[in-house]
């Protein structure tokens, strides 16, 4: 083989009305997937998103601003997360730089003290394409994981949803079990890499606070009305087939006090429903792994 | 020498901080920021409202110079009506050659005792300044000249600072900044002069952000603040809590928006154990309580 795979050698077209229905054990009919980010922003380099572009938007650094309003998120909006997942008892799936085991081990033993599940997400925020060595940064953000849980994780998620051609295969060699970065899909589904099969979870692109709130200035509220119109068709739909409901959030976004109350009400809406299952990535994996038909 | 952030300040998580004390009586601190900016024609226009046809920037930029002119002509004039009839000082942050240019408009701010704090000289990034030092210096001396105070506060233009700007900004004589979005309740940063304090700002309550930048409708002025402000309340149940709202003449002083701006201080005001303190006050508070 010339070259590292592209998408359509890893993963043959399936229409999903050809494929036999998934079944979630007993009465549950939809997953709800929770996944909360945890970054750091280095300021020796362009924040990772900015709000407030300087004046006439020419980009300079350091940009100390935004450096302060991601903090905030680790500073203030995650307390307000642990606390919701705390009451709910809900445990998401954490998707953490490693770097915040160095930087933030207060906040990523409160996480691993609450039970949640550590995903690989790099190193630190910043576009996969510009590694100058992936494989590297992968095993060591992996091997960081494992040091701090005692645990390797299973699953991955690029920074900003980032990959290269050869991802999947360094993510497969260094014992990565999932990925969300495809988010190509209602179910999960098992693509090739030079390494074995690698699953795909149905992670969403959007709804995700960083779109909505960052990048498409929606207000406030609108992270509970998408969810809400996103939820309440899968719902329907899981009528005949598993459906899986993903949402990724922030805490410097969704943790900020006006947007918080709206995050709670998504949970207050999902849960007033039958057969909601909060499980994270791991649990979905551990159980696609037994649902699905075994000929794939 | 140039000190990371990280070296001013430790990370601290609120979770498990001793909680601050406010005065009997009083539960959350509005904090009223009213920024006055100098556009110079003869640069690119700060932000801008509405693109040349094909949108390419063009120079000079008539349209969003007239923009912000308006702010001081007309929008300003609104707003300060709106402050007096509420009873609120904002604080006021200034470029200080708004001092040369807008005389009026600061003067009706010193005969209203409205706090005066610094916005450099001119709206233009620190990054962009061959001397820093001698630019805050300048600001600084324009406006304790004209106001016949010194300034005690500081917002970097558009809160732009490099890893120098704060030891400057601490030999100035600046006891307090509103640059470092980070925190709910205020915090000491290390310089290599005198310490500064970061006051809790946000610019998510912010009306070039809002309403210049991210295009919501007028009314989410109030829709965002209150919920801002209703999470916020709840909270200071248990640790005082500061809010800070800003907002600039040419955007929350104009006709159709000035309404929202003008609820949400009467509103979030009516609330129990709700007082409005200017920057200063709220530092004098958190230095009072250090002791």
């Amino acid at each position: 083989m010339a070259g590292p795979m592209i998408p359509k050698e890893r993963s043959d077209y399936s229409a999903i009305v050809d494929r036999p229905p998934l079944k979630l054990p007993g009465n549950a009919r939809i997953v709800f997937w929770t996944t909360v980010n945890y970054e750091v922003w280095d300021i020796g380099k362009p924040m990772a998103r900015q709000l407030l572009p300087a004046p006439t938007g020419v980009p300079l650094m350091p940009d100390v601003v935004h450096w302060a309003f991601h903090e905030y998120g680790m500073r203030v909006g995650c307390w307000r997360f642990f606390e919701l997942f705390k009451r709910l008892g809900i445990k998401p799936t954490l998707a953490a730089n490693a770097r915040i085991c160095e930087e933030y081990p207060r906040v990523a033993k409160q996480a691993l003290d609450d039970g949640w599940e550590f995903m690989g997400h790099a190193y630190e925020q910043g576009p996969i394409h510009k590694e100058a060595d992936q494989a590297g940064m992968i095993n060591r953000t992996m091997d960081i994981m494992q040091k701090f849980t005692g645990k390797r994780p299973v699953g991955w998620l690029g920074p900003g949803l980032t990959q290269t051609l050869e991802t999947p295969d360094l993510l497969a060699a260094a014992g990565v079990k999932y990925i969300g970065d495809w988010v190509y899909d209602d179910e999960p589904t098992v693509i090739r890499t030079a390494k074995g099969p690698l699953v795909t979870l149905p992670y969403s692109i959007e709804l995700n606070d960083i779109p909505m709130m960052l990048i498409q200035h929606h207000e406030s509220d609108y992270l509970l009305k998408r969810t809400i119109d996103q939820f309440d068709r899968l719902y329907a739909e899981s009528e005949k087939r598993a459906k899986f409901c993903a949402l990724a959030i922030h805490p410097y976004i969704s943790g900020q006090p006006h947007r918080i109350k709206y995050l709670e009400q998504i949970y207050d809406y999902v849960n007033k429903h039958e057969g909601v299952l909060h499980w994270n990535g791991e649990q979905i994996l551990d159980w696609y792994q037994k649902a699905r038909p075994k000929a794939a | 020498m140039s000190m990371h952030p990280r070296e001013r300040l430790d990370f601290s998580p609120i979770d498990g901080r001793p909680p601050l004390n406010l005065p009997k009586g009083v539960r959350m601190v509005i904090w009223p920021v009213l920024a006055l900016e100098e556009w110079d024609m003869a640069r690119p226009m700060a932000r801008m409202v509405i693109s040349p046809p094909q949108g390419q920037p063009m120079q000079p930029d008539h349209p969003n110079w007239s923009w912000h002119e308006y702010g001081m002509r007309v929008g300003f004039w609104r707003m300060k009506k709106v402050f007096e009839q509420l009873g609120v000082n904002p604080t006021v942050t200034l470029n200080a050659r708004v001092c040369e240019t807008y005389p009026k408009v600061v003067e009706a701010c010193i005969a209203n005792n409205w706090e005066l704090n610094a916005h450099g000289y001119d709206q233009v990034p620190m990054h962009k300044l061959e001397d820093q030092r001698a630019v805050i210096g300048k600001a600084m001396d324009i406006i304790t000249k004209f106001s016949g105070k010194k300034p005690r506060g500081w917002f970097g233009p558009g809160l732009t600072q490099t890893f120098d700007t704060l030891d400057y900004l601490s030999e100035a004589g600046i006891e307090y900044i509103g640059d470092w979005v980070l925190d709910d309740e205020p915090v000491m940063l290390k310089t290599t002069h005198k310490p500064v304090v970061a006051l809790p700002y946000n610019f998510e309550i912010h009306d070039i952000v809002m309403m210049a930048l991210q295009h919501h409708p007028s009314d989410v002025m109030h829709t965002r603040a209150l919920d801002q402000f209703d999470w916020l309340y709840e909270e200071a149940a248990e640790r005082p809590k500061i809010m800070a709202i800003a907002c600039h003449p040419y955007l929350s002083g104009v006709p159709h928006r000035i309404g929202h701006v003008q609820r949400t201080f009467k509103e979030v005001l009516a609330r129990e154990g709700v007082v409005a303190w200017d920057g200063a006050q709220i530092l004098d508070w958190y230095l009072a309580q250090q002791k």
